[in-house]
């Protein structure tokens, strides 16, 4: 008798000298039986538990955005997963000790209970819509509400997170790309859908800024409610209680500096919900506008549940068998027959089956089949199996017998077990629904905001050193296009002894636009590369490169030797290598620019060889001038060095990324 | 001649189209590596993103930009040609573009071995 889903347990052999002890409670059983599972959870924890502080580190560490708004996501998550590994825990725990009592008081006998086969559910294409008011959509002021939204999913004891997503006032949904497959769930489970935001703006304050909404959304909960429910979210105050009761799976965490996430939104989808298409479901919210963290949810969020419990996909049972074919009543043909799904597969031979031959005879086995062990056939020794079928309005019988008695037992008892788990199932067994794991796309690479060279780079497994390389190569340039539109980022400061922002036109430079530029930092930077080009010593620059930058520079040549930093070993191997690749350096164009629609500034030619573009560059779009304010300052001395290394090499010819 | 219609790929704060380019009257003409002209110092693309948007418009790489938006290509800096490309209030930019034919560009290739 197969009985499937059914722990492995240890048993104390009766009247032992250990079960004696036990009694006399001279030993906890649980400390003698820690079950494989239990130890399994107990790593799981331990694991959990040291991700948590590698993210608390990470989190204190870091000094941008992005990274902590990462690293906050990833302290969620392994605090939810800590919680859930925990009360698994507890609850196997409890279940032992209740099977224990139990079985100290009767001899009980194996389990009778049948149980569900289990499946692999799967939800993917989450979206949920949002409805900004019509005038806060197109009103694009300098202010934009931003806010880091992740959705954290729980099925039984595995949770996943989405990627996180930037959403303002440009989105009409949030969408999350990911595909999350839980791998054994039960017929019963519920699956939490938690939506976590984190207010992203520039001057992150503690309080919440106010945000009017002409209508009010409608939510499930009632205002009062609402605060109540977040005032049980406030740290300290959460209670690890079940999910049952509705509270977040969160863990109250320990006061931690940086971006904190909220839960927003939340949701439990079940058996009911699952569906092969997308389907919209209800999505409560909590919190409301006042909050920093709002966003204005429509109500619902789309996405496709989909589930493949294991009988649809596995082979549940499998033996040889007759079949009777044809009308004749004594003609029974061997065949090897396969349960597995809605149908019974009957091949010629097992073989077939593995080398996918089409089976010889394939049997029904749906809702409406009927299965019944015939009357003993006094011809044969066991009995034979009558399984009939609806087929549009004619009904079909086929008969079916196997080698033994026990065989028979085990094929009907195999029957059973497939109807009882199509009638748990249900709508996940008329047909199979498909899961599609997304294969990892190769990430955009997009034009770099902020942060430094290797921070923002994304390797793909399938990149190689090539491509790593050409990234990089493209990155410098980008940065080199930058600081040669005659205002460098103002990173570039470092290098300065006075203070950074004089608007006050330097006398090298004629005043452009009345957005405060950072040129007057230009004539100093050159100062910089010459003295650079003299402590290279692979430096493949030839010497005419630098008495062009020493006639132009002499008086500030200088001003800067002191302030050289320190290189790594590894930035010097990857540039050598790019040189080697023949992106060549940097040539300096030495006379005046020929296309000129500016007065000429004989002091910017080192630095930039489209020094004419400057005074053009006041009338178009400044965007470049606004992204290199974002630039952070701790790597940006590594990084003004790389620049300039690259731009020494007089081999290059610039690309632009845009 | 090809005309080509980009419709720009919001991401965050940028706009982007998915395509890098070479060039420039500022830059040394003898390392494009695109051009059948080596003296050309006209705009290339170089690269171009796969899936963005530059593809989806048809662009290529090795394309020569001539006009952006109406606005000449031929006899601009490398940062002016990426200036016209790259202004925050435009979606859409509109290229004029000339492509090699295959065979030429066969033609080269072989050249070069």
């Amino acid at each position: 008798m197969f009985c499937r889903n059914q722990t492995a347990r240890a048993t104390i052999a009766r009247g032992s000298a250990l079960e004696m002890e036990i009694r006399r409670g001279k030993f906890r059983q649980s400390v003698l039986m820690e079950t494989p599972q239990d130890s399994d959870i107990q790593k799981k924890i331990d694991y959990e538990i040291r991700m948590r502080e590698g993210a608390c580190k990470l989190l204190a560490a870091c000094s941008q955005r992005d990274q902590a708004l990462e690293a906050s996501k990833s302290l969620l998550t392994c605090n939810a997963r800590i919680m859930a590994y925990m009360s698994e825990l507890q609850r196997m725990k409890e279940a032992q000790v209740m099977q224990r009592v139990a079985r100290r008081s009767s001899d009980a006998g194996p389990m009778d209970d049948r149980s569900p086969c289990k499946a692999k559910v799967a939800i993917s294409d989450l979206r949920i819509p949002l409805m900004w008011k019509d005038t806060e959509y197109f009103k694009n002021k300098g202010e934009l509400h931003r806010c880091a939204v992740f959705c954290l999913l729980q099925l039984g004891g595995e949770i996943f997170d989405t990627d996180m997503v930037m959403v303002d006032r440009t989105l009409t949904d949030i969408c999350f790309d990911n595909t999350i497959v839980f791998n054994e769930a039960s017929p019963g489970f519920e699956l939490r859908v938690e939506l976590y935001s984190c207010c992203s703006e520039e001057d992150y304050s503690a309080g919440s800024t106010p945000r009017k909404l002409a209508s009010k959304l409608s939510t499930s909960l009632g205002r009062s409610s609402g605060k109540k429910m977040r005032g049980a979210l406030e740290p300290g105050a959460c209670s690890p209680t079940s999910n049952g009761g509705g509270a977040a799976i969160l863990l109250p965490v320990p006061s931690v500096p940086g971006p904190k996430y909220h839960l927003l939104a939340h949701t439990t989808l079940n058996l009911s919900h699952v569906q092969d298409s997308f389907r919209t479901h209800d999505f409560t919210i909590t919190g409301n506008e006042e909050c920093s963290y709002w966003l204005p949810l429509y109500g619902g969020v789309c996405c496709r549940l989909a589930a493949q419990p294991h009988c649809m996909t596995q082979q549940m049972m499998s033996g040889c068998l007759r079949v009777k074919l044809g009308g004749e009543p004594q003609g029974w043909t061997n065949v090897y027959g396969v349960l597995k799904g809605t149908n019974l597969f009957c091949y010629h031979q097992k073989e077939d089956m593995e080398a996918n031959v089409e089976p010889v005879l394939t049997i029904g086995i749906n809702k409406e089949t009927r299965i019944r062990a015939a009357e003993k056939d006094p011809h044969s020794k066991a009995q034979n199996i009558c399984i009939t079928n609806q087929y549009g309005g004619e009904e079909v019988m086929h008969t079916l017998a196997a080698d033994s008695r026990e065989d028979t037992q085990h094929w009907m008892e195999a029957f059973w077990q497939q109807f009882y788990d199509m009638s748990q199932w249900r709508q996940c067994c008329d047909d199979l629904m498909k899961i599609e794991l997304p294969s990892p796309r190769k990430p955009a690479i997009v034009t770099p905001k902020q942060g430094s060279l290797y921070h923002e780079m994304v390797i793909d497994t399938s990149d190689d050193i090539g491509t790593v390389t050409d990234i990089l190569a493209r990155r410098i340039e980008e940065f080199d296009l930058r600081s040669q539109l005659g205002s460098p980022p103002h990173w570039m400061s470092l290098f300065d002894e006075d203070p950074p922002r004089s608007p006050h036109s330097h006398q090298h430079l004629p005043p452009h636009s009345p957005s405060p530029r950072l040129h007057s930092r230009c004539h100093r930077t050159p100062g910089l590369l010459s003295s650079n080009a003299s402590l290279t010593s692979d430096s493949d620059s030839p010497t005419s490169v630098r008495p062009c930058f020493r006639q132009a520079w002499s008086p500030d040549s200088n001003s800067s030797s002191g302030r050289f930093r320190p290189r790594t070993l590894s930035l010097d191997a990857k540039l050598s290598t790019l040189r080697g690749r023949g992106y060549g350096g940097f040539r300096c164009n030495c006379q005046p620019p020929t296309a000129s629609s500016g007065s000429p500034r004989p002091t910017q030619i080192a630095l930039s060889c489209s020094s004419s573009t400057s005074s053009s560059s006041s009338s178009e779009g400044s965007n470049s001038q606004e992204s290199d304010l974002g630039f952070s300052r701790p790597s940006s001395a590594r990084r003004s060095l790389r620049n300039l290394r690259a731009k020494l090499d007089p081999r290059n010819w610039l690309q632009s990324q845009v | 001649q090809q005309r080509i219609e980009i419709h720009k790929l919001r991401d965050g704060d940028n706009l982007i189209l998915g395509f890098s380019i070479g060039g420039g009257i500022d830059q040394d003409p003898s390392q494009n590596p695109f051009s059948e002209d080596k003296t050309d110092k006209g705009i290339y693309v170089t690269r171009v993103s796969k899936g963005g948007p530059a593809e989806v418009a048809g662009l290529r790489m090795g394309d020569k930009i001539m006009q952006v938006n109406g606005w000449d290509m031929t006899m601009v800096t490398h940062d002016q040609a990426r200036k016209k490309l790259t202004k925050k209030n435009e979606d859409v930019v509109r290229l004029l573009v000339t492509r090699k034919s295959l065979e030429n560009a066969v033609r080269q290739s072989m050249m070069q071995h």
